[in-house]
C-alpha cells in the first residue's frame, strides 16, 4: 500500500504529461490530476497505521547508486514524522488539486499544469520518505525543478520566466550547502543513511571527539540548504517573486509543503543538530530575524499575494526559530497548522483574484464580503488562525514556539518573535479589511462580474477552515485546562531524540517553569494581538487612503523602506550580480580573447614568420596542410620503427 | 562464438574504415547513406555483443587480440577492452548511427566525402580506445585529427580555416610531446629489462626514476590536457565548435574530448604515479579554475553554440578533478571520484551531444544561433522545448539525470581528498544552472514576438529519431546508474587501489603466455 502512495502521483504526471497531453478535454486532465492525488491520499490513510509504531519501518527499494564505499539505495523510512508529512502532502494536496481545476479552467494547457503538479507531489514524497540524504536530495532538487516549471507556467511572460529562474538559482546556492553537508557526513561517518546515522549518534559508542567536532560544520552546511528551500535570510528573495506562478501552486508549493522541507530536514536530523549548539544558535537567530524582517515588509504591501508571500517567509522563520531552540515538535506542529491555514488563505486569495479578473491589488478591492460570503467566511477563520486568536490553530502552535523562544533564547529572541506576531496580526487584519470590508473600489466592469466561486472551489476551503479552527487542540499546553495535553508532542517523541552528550545544552527543554510565567507571556501576546488588530481595523476599515495619509505624514522614510522591501533585491543586484557579470565579461573578453588567444596567435605568427624564411611554408590551402600533416606522421612513424 | 569474441574488436575498429572506402566508390548519395548507416549499425551490434559478454567481475583486458607485428622492435597489434574503456566504447558506437541520421536530410556539397570522413573518424576513436600498444594507440590518436581537420575546414562556418588550423596545431603539438615521451619510455623499458616492447602491459612495469617521471608525465599530460581541454589550453575549443558543422561538434564534444581524460587514466596516471602525486594539486587547481572560468565565460556568450562550447570547458573540468582525486602519500585514488569521472565522460557525451544537436535544429531552420534572435520557442516548438529542457537538466546535474550521478560522485570523492578543491568545484553546480537556464530562457521562454519564429516547424520524425534516444539516455543514466557502473567497477577499483604499482593482464580473448612478455609469437 505504501508504494501506491508514491506511485499514483507519478502515474498521474505520466498520463497527463506524456500520454494524454492536449488530446483530451480539460475536465479529463483535471480528473486525472486530482484523481491520482485523492487515490494517493486514500492509500496514505491506509498506510498511516504502519507508522504509528515506536520504531521506524524501513522499506527497501532498488539499489540505486554505489561507488567505492559510497552506497545509496532507494530505501524509504516510515515513521511518525514522515507519516505526518505524507498526510499533509497528499491530503492538503488533494484539496488544492480539486480547487485548481476551477482556478485554471480558462487556461489552454491544463494538462501541463497538472502533470507538473503531480510530479511535484511525487518528488515531495521522495524527499519526505528518503532514508538517506541522497534520496532526500533527489526529492529536494526535484521539487525545486517543479517549482521552477510551475512558476514559469505562463512562460510567455518575461516576469514569470525570470522569477522561475531566480527561484532555481537561489535554491541552488542552498543546495551547495546541502551537498557539502552530504560530503562531510560521508567523510566523517562513512554513511549518509538517516537510520544508520541515528544509530551511530544515539548509541554514542562509536563517536569520537573528531566526529562530534565535525557535526558543527555538517549541520551548518545543511542549514544553508534549509535556508535556501525554506526561504530564510539571506536566501528568502526567491519566494516573493515565486508568487508570479498560478495561485494553487503558491498554496501547495510555496506555502504548505515544499518550503517546509528545510524544517523537515532539520527535524529528521534533530539528533545531529542537538549536538551542535553553535549551529543551533545560528538557526535560532536566523529564524527570529526572518520572522520579524518579513513580517515588517508584509505590513505595507498592496498585492494580496505579496502580503501572503512575506507572511509565509515570516511563519517559516517561526518554525526555524522553533528548531533553533531545540523545540522540534513545536516547529513541526507550526508547520502542520500553517499548512492548513496558509493553504486556505492562499486559495481564498486565489478565489478573490479570479472574481477580480486577475487583479491582485488590494487597493482596487474592498467590500467583497457582500459578493463572496463563503470566501469571506473561510478567510475570516484563516486570518483568526494565523494571527493567533485564542482557540484557533495558530494560537497553540505559535504560542508554543514563543514560549520555547523565551526559555531557550532569552528575552531578545522572544521579543523579536512577539513583535513579529504583532506585525502578523496587523497585516493580516489589514488584508481582510482591504479585501472584504469598506467600500468597493473596483471599476464598474469588474464589480458587475463579482461572484462567489463554484462549489468545487469553495468546498476545499471549508474543509481547510474547519481544520484551521480545530487542529490546534492536538497540542494544548499543559497550563490550559483541557482533557488532553501535548498529544502532538507525544506523537513525535520517538522521532525527536536528544543524544545523551547533548543534554547539558538543552536543560531549558526539560526544566520546570512556573505556570504564572507562561500565563503572563501568553497574555502579553494575546493582548498585543488584539491591540494590533484593532489598530488595523481602525486604519484600514474604510479603505487604504486614511492609513496611507498617516504613513506618509509620520513615517514616510520607513514606509518607503518597507514598500521597497529594504532594497534587498537592489543591493544583491548591485553588489553580487553586477560584479559577477562584469567579472565574467572581463574573463571572456580580456583573459580569453586578448591574453590567451593573443599569446596563441602570436606564437602562430612567429612560427609563420620563421617558416616563411624557408621554402617549406603553409600556404593556407587545405590540401597542402593535409599533405604536410600526413607526411609528418609518416616521417615520425618511420623514425620510430626503423 | 569463440571466433567472434577473438575478433570483434578488430571488426568494430575497421568496419568503419572499410565502409568509408566503399563509400567513395559508390555512385549515389542515397546509397552512400544506407551503406554508412549499415556500417555504423554493424559496429553498434559488435559493441552490444561486447557489452553482453563482458565479464564485469574481471579488471583485466578482455576480448584480447594480439599479433606480433614487428617483433624486432617489440611492436604488436594488441587490442583489448576493460572497464575503463568499455563505456566510452559503447558511447562511440551508439552515437555514430545517430550522427548519420542527423546528416540524412542534409544535402550539401561533397556529402559523400563528408560521410566517409565521419566513418574514418569512428575508426580513429574506436582504435584509440581499444589499442593497448603505444604505436597503434598513437596512430589511431593522430588518425582522428585528420578527418576532424577536414570536417571543420571544408564544411565549417565562415571562419573555418582559422578554427581548424588552431585545432590541428594545438592538438598536434600536444601529441608531439606525447610521442617524444613515449619513445623515451620505450627506451627506458629496454634499459631496464633488455627487451623492446611497445605494449602498454609491459610499459606499466617500467619504473622510471622520479625525475624522469616528472618529465615524461609532463609531456603526456600536455597532450591529454590540451585535448580535454583544460584551462589555459582551451581556446581552440570554442572556435572549433563554433565553426564546425553540427555533426562535427557532436562528435567533438561527445567522444573526442573524452579521449584526453581517458588518456590520463589509461596512460599518465598508471605509468607515472609518483609524478602524478606531485602534479595533482596543480592539475586539480586548473580543473577547478576551468569549472568556474568556463561557466562564467559561457554565461557571457551571445551565440548558443559558443555557450555550449564553453560549458564543455566547465564540465570537463569536473572530469579532470575526478580523474586526479588523490593525495600525495595517500594509499589510493578516490574510487568515488574516479567512478564519477568515468560516468561524467559518458554523460557529458550524451547531454552536450544532445545540446549541440538541438542548437543545430534551430540553426537549420533560422540560420542564426544568436540567443537574441529567439524567444518563446516553447510555444512554436513544444517538443523541441521538452527535449531541450531534459538536456539542460542533465547538463546542470539535476538528480534523476546522468549529470547528477557524475557530478555528485566527482565532488564527493574530491572532497574526501581535498575539501578545498571539493568546495570550490561545487560552485560549478550553481554556475552551471546560471548559464544553462539563461540559455533555456532566452530560447524557449518569453514572448514569441519575432515573426520569423512564429511559423517554425516542430521536430520532424527524423529529428525525433536522433534526439529522443539522447534524452531517454540522459534519464536512464540518472535512474539506473548501477546498470552502467557495474561493468566498470572492477577496473576502476583496480586502478584506484593499485595505481602506484599498476599491472594489467589479459583475462579473455586470444590468450597467450606471450602477452605480458616479449618473446612469444602471437597469432595463429
Amino acid at each position: 500500500m505504501f508504494w501506491m502512495v508514491i506511485f499514483f502521483p507519478l502515474l498521474g504526471a505520466f498520463v497527463n504529461g506524456l500520454v494524454l497531453r492536449n488530446r483530451v478535454p480539460k475536465l479529463i486532465s483535471h480528473m486525472v490530476g486530482a484523481g491520482s492525488l485523492i487515490a494517493a491520499f486514500v492509500c496514505a490513510v491506509m498506510t498511516f497505521p504502519t507508522v504509528l509504531g515506536e520504531n521506524a519501518v524501513i522499506v527497501h527499494g532498488m539499489d540505486w547508486l554505489q561507488a567505492g564505499g559510497f552506497h545509496a539505495p532507494f530505501n524509504f523510512v516510515l515513521d511518525r514524522l514522515s507519516g505526518l508529512m505524507m498526510l499533509v502532502v497528499t491530503g492538503i494536496g488533494s484539496l488544492i488539486h480539486i480547487y485548481a481545476g476551477g482556478y485554471m479552467h480558462e487556461e489552454d494547457e491544463v494538462w501541463r499544469f497538472f502533470a507538473y503538479l503531480n510530479l511535484f507531489v511525487f518528488m515531495m514524497l521522495l524527499l519526505v520518505f528518503g532514508d538517506n540524504m541522497l534520496v532526500m536530495f533527489i526529492g529536494w532538487e526535484g521539487v525545486g525543478l517543479c517549482s521552477y516549471l510551475l512558476i514559469g507556467y505562463w512562460y510567455e511572460s518575461d516576469a514569470n520566466a525570470a522569477a522561475g529562474m531566480k527561484a532555481f538559482i537561489v535554491n541552488r546556492i542552498g543546495d551547495i550547502g546541502f551537498l557539502l553537508g552530504i560530503f562531510m557526513t560521508y567523510k566523517v561517518f562513512g554513511t549518509v543513511s538517516f537510520s544508520e546515522l541515528r544509530e551511530i549518534v544515539l548509541s554514542g559508542a562509536g563517536m569520537q571527539t573528531l566526529q562530534i567536532e565535525a557535526i558543527g560544520s555538517i549541520t551548518l552546511a545543511l542549514f544553508i540548504g534549509a535556508c535556501g528551500k525554506s526561504a530564510q535570510l539571506p536566501l528568502y528573495v526567491w519566494l516573493p517573486d515565486a508568487m508570479a506562478g498560478p495561485t494553487p501552486v503558491s498554496a501547495l508549493i510555496h506555502a504548505a509543503t515544499m518550503v517546509t522541507a528545510g524544517i523537515y530536514m532539520m527535524t529528521r536530523l534533530n539528533f545531529l543538530f542537538y549536538l551542535a549548539p553553535h549551529t543551533q544558535t545560528v538557526v535560532m537567530c536566523v529564524g527570529a530575524a526572518t520572522a520579524l524582517f518579513a513580517a515588517t515588509i508584509a505590513i505595507v504591501q498592496t498585492d494580496i499575494k505579496k502580503v501572503l508571500a512575506y507572511s509565509t517567509v515570516s511563519q517559516l522563520g517561526y518554525m526555524v526559530l522553533g528548531c533553533g531552540v531545540g523545540a522540534y515538535s513545536a516547529g513541526v506542529f507550526h508547520l502542520f497548522t500553517h499548512a492548513c491555514f496558509k493553504a486556505l488563505l492562499f486559495m481564498g486569495a486565489g478565489s478573490v483574484i479570479v472574481a477580480m479578473h486577475h487583479k491582485q491589488d488590494m487597493r482596487e478591492m474592498g467590500g467583497l464580503r457582500k459578493y463572496m460570503p463563503v470566501t469571506h467566511a473561510v478567510m475570516f477563520v484563516g486570518v483568526l488562525a494565523i494571527i493567533g486568536f485564542p482557540g484557533l490553530a495558530g494560537f497553540f502552535s505559535k504560542d508554543e514556539i514563543l514560549w520555547r523562544a523565551w526559555t531557550g533564547g532569552g528575552p531578545i529572541i522572544w521579543g523579536m518573535g512577539a513583535l513579529a506576531a504583532l506585525c502578523t496580526a496587523f497585516y493580516m487584519v489589514r488584508l481582510l479589511m482591504l479585501t472584504f470590508y469598506g467600500p468597493n473600489r473596483s471599476d464598474h466592469h469588474t464589480r458587475e462580474h463579482l461572484h462567489e466561486t463554484p462549489v468545487h472551489m469553495w468546498a476545499p476551503l471549508v474543509v481547510l477552515a474547519i481544520m484551521s479552527a480545530l487542529v490546534g487542540y492536538l497540542n494544548v499546553p499543559h497550563i490550559i485546562p483541557f482533557p488532553a495535553h501535548g498529544l502532538f508532542e507525544h506523537y513525535l517523541e520517538p522521532v525527536i531524540k536528544m543524544p545523551a552528550a547533548a543534554k547539558e545544552h538543552w536543560e531549558h527543554l526539560e526544566a520546570a517553569y512556573p505556570a504564572s510565567q507562561e500565563w503572563l507571556l501568553m497574555s502579553i501576546s494575546v493582548l498585543g494581538m488584539l491591540l494590533s488588530s484593532g489598530l488595523a481595523i481602525k486604519l484600514y476599515g474604510n479603505g487604504p487612503a486614511p492609513a496611507l495619509a498617516v504613513w506618509r505624514s509620520r513615517f514616510g522614510g520607513a514606509y518607503d523602506m518597507l514598500l521597497n522591501k529594504y532594497y534587498v533585491d537592489e543591493i544583491y543586484d548591485a553588489y553580487i550580480v553586477t560584479p559577477l557579470r562584469e567579472m565574467s565579461h572581463f574573463m571572456w573578453k580580456v583573459i580569453d580573447v586578448m591574453i590567451i588567444d593573443g599569446v596563441v596567435n602570436g606564437v602562430g605568427q612567429a612560427c609563420t614568420l620563421i617558416g616563411g624564411l624557408t621554402s617549406f611554408r603553409m600556404s593556407g590551402s587545405l590540401h597542402r596542410h593535409a599533405m604536410v600533416l600526413v607526411l609528418g606522421i609518416l616521417c615520425m612513424l618511420t623514425v620510430l620503427i626503423f | 562464438m569463440e571466433f567472434i569474441n577473438h575478433h570483434v574488436l578488430s571488426f568494430i575498429t575497421f568496419v568503419p574504415l572499410v565502409t568509408a572506402l566503399v563509400l567513395l566508390a559508390l555512385p549515389s548519395l542515397a546509397l552512400a547513406r544506407w551503406v554508412s548507416m549499415a556500417g555504423s549499425l554493424l559496429c553498434l551490434a559488435g559493441g552490444l555483443h561486447i557489452w553482453a559478454h563482458f565479464d564485469a567481475a574481471s579488471a583485466g583486458m578482455q576480448f584480447t587480440e594480439a599479433y606480433a607485428w614487428i617483433p624486432a622492435f617489440g611492436i604488436r597489434y594488441l587490442m583489448g577492452v576493460d572497464g575503463l574503456s568499455l563505456l566510452l566504447l559503447m558511447l562511440t558506437v551508439a552515437l555514430q548511427p545517430l550522427i548519420l541520421l542527423s546528416l540524412w536530410g542534409v544535402d550539401e556539397k561533397r556529402q559523400k566525402a563528408f560521410l566517409a570522413l565521419f566513418m574514418v573518424l569512428e575508426t580513429g576513436m574506436i582504435g584509440s580506445l581499444v589499442a593497448f600498444d603505444m604505436v597503434f594507440f598513437y596512430m589511431f590518436w593522430e588518425a582522428m585529427l585528420i578527418p576532424m581537420y577536414f570536417i571543420i575546414g571544408i564544411w565549417g562556418g565562415s571562419n573555418r580555416i582559422y578554427a581548424t588550423t588552431k585545432f590541428i596545431i594545438y592538438t598536434f603539438v600536444g601529441s608531439l610531446f606525447m610521442l617524444v615521451a613515449a619513445i623515451g619510455l620505450y627506451i627506458l623499458h629496454y634499459q631496464q629489462t633488455g627487451v623492446y616492447s611497445t605494449s602498454l602491459l609491459d610499459l606499466y612495469q617500467t619504473t622510471p626514476l622520479y625525475e624522469t617521471q616528472m618529465w615524461l608525465f609532463a609531456a603526456f599530460a600536455v597532450a591529454f590536457l590540451v585535448k580535454v581541454p583544460v584551462f589555459p589550453f582551451h581556446t581552440w575549443l570554442p572556435d572549433a565548435h563554433t565553426e564546425a558543422p553540427t555533426a562535427g561538434s557532436v562528435v567533438l564534444a561527445g567522444v573526442l574530448l573524452k579521449l584526453g581524460t581517458y588518456g590520463l587514466i589509461r596512460f599518465a596516471i598508471p605509468l607515472f604515479p609518483q609524478a602524478v602525486e606531485t602534479f595533482a594539486p596543480l592539475i586539480v587547481a586548473l580543473g577547478v579554475i576551468g569549472i568556474v572560468y568556463g561557466a562564467l565565460c559561457a554565461w557571457m556568450q551571445k551565440d548558443a553554440k559558443k555557450m555550449v562550447a564553453y560549458s564543455s570547458v566547465s564540465h570537463l573540468g569536473f572530469v579532470v578533478i575526478g580523474c586526479i582525486a588523490l593525495q600525495a602519500g595517500g594509499q589510493q585514488m578516490s574510487v568515488e571520484a574516479l567512478t564519477g569521472a568515468l560516468y561524467q565522460m559518458i554523460n557529458h557525451g550524451v547531454s552536450t551531444g544532445a545540446l549541440f544537436f538541438l542548437v543545430g535544429v534551430i540553426y537549420e531552420r533560422r540560420h542564426t544561433r544568436l540567443l537574441a534572435d529567439f524567444g518563446g520557442l516553447a510555444k512554436a516548438m513544444p517538443w523541441f522545448g521538452t527535449i531541450l529542457i531534459v538536456a539542460t537538466l542533465s547538463s546542470v546535474g539535476l538528480p534523476g539525470t546522468g549529470g547528477f550521478v557524475g557530478e555528485f560522485l566527482i565532488l564527493l570523492g574530491s572532497f574526501q581528498t581535498s575539501a578545498l578543491a571539493g568546495t570550490f568545484a561545487s560552485l560549478g553546480v550553481l554556475l552551471g544552472a546560471i548559464y544553462m537556464l539563461t540559455l533555456c530562457r532566452k530560447i524557449l521562454f518569453g514572448p514569441l514576438d519575432n515573426p520569423a519564429n512564429k511559423e517554425l516547424e516542430d521536430l520532424t520524425p527524423r529529428e525525433f529519431g536522433y534526439l529522443v534516444p539522447m534524452a531517454l539516455m540522459a534519464i536512464v543514466m540518472g535512474i539506473f546508474p548501477n546498470f552502467f557502473l557495474d561493468k566498470s567497477r572492477a577496473s576502476i577499483e583496480h586502478l584506484a587501489k593499485n595505481y602506484r604499482n599498476y599491472r594489467l593482464t589479459a583475462t579473455s580473448g586470444m590468450l597467450h603466455e606471450s602477452i605480458p612478455t616479449e618473446t612469444a609469437e602471437a597469432g595463429h
